[in-house]
């Protein structure tokens, strides 16, 4: 168990991968700067050496990396003109992942990616292809909670509590995902544009018709291009989410998804900053949801995800019965909350309604003609304005702050006192004379702080906030 | 409203906050005198861009120095207590931040040329997830500050 191993062979295939993902610009520049000097035999060439010396620098340091697992820690050994003696104490590790890839699959493998807190990729270990139950076995041998022996607690496993998703969910999930607003939007844009083509011509019949058929096929054009697009990000969302699996056990999160690329993860509870429930607008009127956690650490590589999905699509009501299972010691989730007073609306109004305002404006002086669709987006914006509003609220009892807000979907974080960075209260002259606020709370997430704001807040409870946190 | 904090910072920040202010002014100053040299020589600007840039000049000149110091000075406020730092400044925004002593990361102090002339310090707190600044404290005072900061601060933290 204890001594030294070397990774599946397959690493040799991943390393020479990797060399040539860092040399591809080198080469690219290369070969456009030696092509067209009329070089490129010697170009074939030059990648052809480039590769056998990728190979052989692959088999060297698949050769030279070794890795030895021990109750207490992880030891890897690596490099090949620069030694490396790397030892990772179980304490300190925050987080195992397994991820299984297309080419991991087939060869019953899989990548084990050791994560550690802070954003310093050099102190994380990855393991690019072990033996499945390897992986399993690293991962059983260093989690936190190692208390009890690995069978007995294999055995104990379907005790934890467990959610899935079925397909019908994951379909609805696809389907009113964010992406369909980008679609939306797209519509819009050209419906605009063909509206706006039309009195141009109206006098000239024969050009009419013919941009009626133009028309016709430009509509129809771009009705599929939408359906192609929203089946894409159905798809995308079944390959990414399916057979969705999310464990409880004592100190941990263990999620499975994927349908292509398997990939499993596991959050320790203590590293949970808060939990987040955010309603996107087209699953608001259907009343569906999706949780989230927010993390501390990185997660190397993932600049895109802000957070980490708990769930990918649920029913409102159930949330709490959902977190009641998983995650109990975030189960409040409160029902009435301290909204801002009606003497903030004007704010939210006017900060939704300054950009509409702004190209109104601009449109009126320049191209008076399409002042008709600048009003649609000006209403859509005063609704907009009008929903933060709605929305903006907060609500605390002995261990959490909930705040509920919108920038465009509406979120709800549960956030533990414990919890917050630091508070701050925010506020003008006007504000002063109002006796209005904003509020802002900081929290850790994975790349820096994330803010979350309370704007034009009651004074006395941005105190009482304040007092809130002093006890 | 909250009382503010009780603690002001250093009097001379004024001073090296002016004289801070007196030094960029330079770079409008050269902006303006530039924009009339290109338009005597080369008539390469519309009349009224070196008359607009010089006013904007002369306001910052007078604003920038010898205001704008005095009141972020009387608004700077801090206070530190066992549990917590509790800060407060703006001019026209004024913000009052809240650090729970247990979420604190590290304490710096720090010092340019401009604040070592007045024996100033510059003391940055930071948390996980921010970072707070108390400009311009005396220099003792800063290093104590920071002393008793960490030594506050040396609570065992339970996972970042």
């Amino acid at each position: 168990m204890s001594n030294p191993k070397h990774l599946n062979p397959l690493a040799v295939v991943f390393n020479v991968f990797k060399s040539f993902k860092n040399a591809f610009y080198f080469i690219v520049t290369f070969s456009v700067l030696a092509i067209s000097d009329g070089f490129f035999k010697y170009v074939l060439l030059g990648i052809l050496g480039l590769a056998v010396l990728f190979i052989i620098l692959g088999i060297i340091s698949w050769r030279r990396f070794t890795y030895e697992v021990t109750p207490d820690q992880i030891h890897i050994k690596h490099g090949i003109f620069i030694r490396k003696d790397r030892y990772i104490s179980r304490n300190r590790i925050q987080s195992i992942d397994l991820t299984q890839g297309i080419i991991h699959r087939p060869f019953g493998l899989t990548k084990v990616e050791i994560e550690t807190a802070g954003n310093d990729r050099d102190v994380d270990a990855n393991l690019s292809a072990v033996r499945y139950n390897e992986g399993i076995r690293i991962q059983e041998m260093l989690k936190e909670n190692r208390n009890l022996a690995t069978e007995e607690k294999v055995a104990q496993e379907p005790e934890y509590p467990k959610r899935t998703v079925n397909n019908r969910d994951l379909l609805i999930a696809g389907a009113t995902s964010g992406s369909i607003g980008v679609i939306i939007g797209l519509f819009g844009l050209v419906f605009s544009q063909i509206e706006n083509l039309i009195p141009d011509h109206v006098y000239d019949v024969t050009t009419r018709w013919l941009l009626a058929q133009a028309l016709e096929s430009l509509v129809i054009f771009a009705l599929m291009i939408a359906i192609i697009l929203w089946g894409l990000g159905i798809l995308g969302s079944l390959i990414k989410y399916g057979k969705f699996q999310i464990i409880r056990y004592e100190k941990e999160l263990f999620i499975t998804r994927g349908l292509l690329e398997k990939k499993q993860m596991t959050i320790p509870l203590k590293r949970i900053q808060a939990v987040g429930i955010e309603e996107n607008f087209i699953r608001q009127p259907f009343g569906l949801a999706t949780i989230y956690v927010v993390i501390a650490g990185g997660e190397i590589g993932t600049t895109a995800d802000a957070h980490t999905l708990l769930f990918p699509v649920i029913r409102k009501r159930k949330v709490e019965e959902f977190l009641n299972d998983i995650l109990p010691e975030y189960n409040q989730v409160p029902h009435h909350y301290k909204r801002v007073p009606v003497r903030a609306l004007p704010y939210y109004l006017v900060r939704s309604l300054l950009i509409p305002i702004i190209l109104l404006i601009l449109a009126f002086i320049f191209t008076p003609t399409i002042w008709i669709y600048l009003t649609v987006l000006f209403l859509l914006f005063l609704t907009l304005g009008y929903a933060r509003y709605r929305t903006a609220g907060y609500h605390v009892d002995d261990q959490f702050l909930t705040v509920r807000f919108r920038v465009f979907n509406k979120e709800t974080i549960l956030i533990p006192k414990k919890r917050i960075q630091a508070i701050e209260v925010i506020h003008h002259f006007l504000h002063r004379k109002q006796e209005l606020a904003s509020f802002k709370v900081s929290i850790l997430s994975k790349q820096s702080g994330r803010q979350i704001w309370i704007k034009e807040l009651e004074q006395q409870d941005n105190d009482y906030l304040i007092k809130w946190l002093e006890r | 409203m909250r009382q503010p904090p009780k603690q002001r910072i250093a009097k001379d920040a004024i001073k090296a906050w002016r004289l801070t202010a007196l030094i960029l002014l330079i770079i409008p100053i050269a902006l303006t005198g530039a924009s009339w040299y290109l338009m005597y020589t080369f008539n390469f600007l519309v009349f009224w861009i070196p008359i607009v840039l010089s006013i904007i000049t002369l306001l910052d000149l007078i604003i920038t120095p010898f205001f704008i110091p005095k009141w972020r000075w009387r608004r700077w406020r801090y206070e530190v207590v066992d549990e917590e730092i509790y800060i407060q400044h703006g001019i026209l925004i004024v913000t009052q931040t809240l650090i729970p002593m247990i979420r604190i990361q590290h304490v710096d102090t720090k010092q340019g040329p401009i604040l070592s002339k007045y024996k100033l310090a510059t003391l940055t707190i930071t948390t996980a997830a921010t970072t707070h600044e108390i400009p311009a404290l005396p220099e003792n005072e800063a290093t104590e500050l920071r002393d008793l900061i960490s030594e506050l601060a040396r609570v065992e933290q339970d996972d970042v």
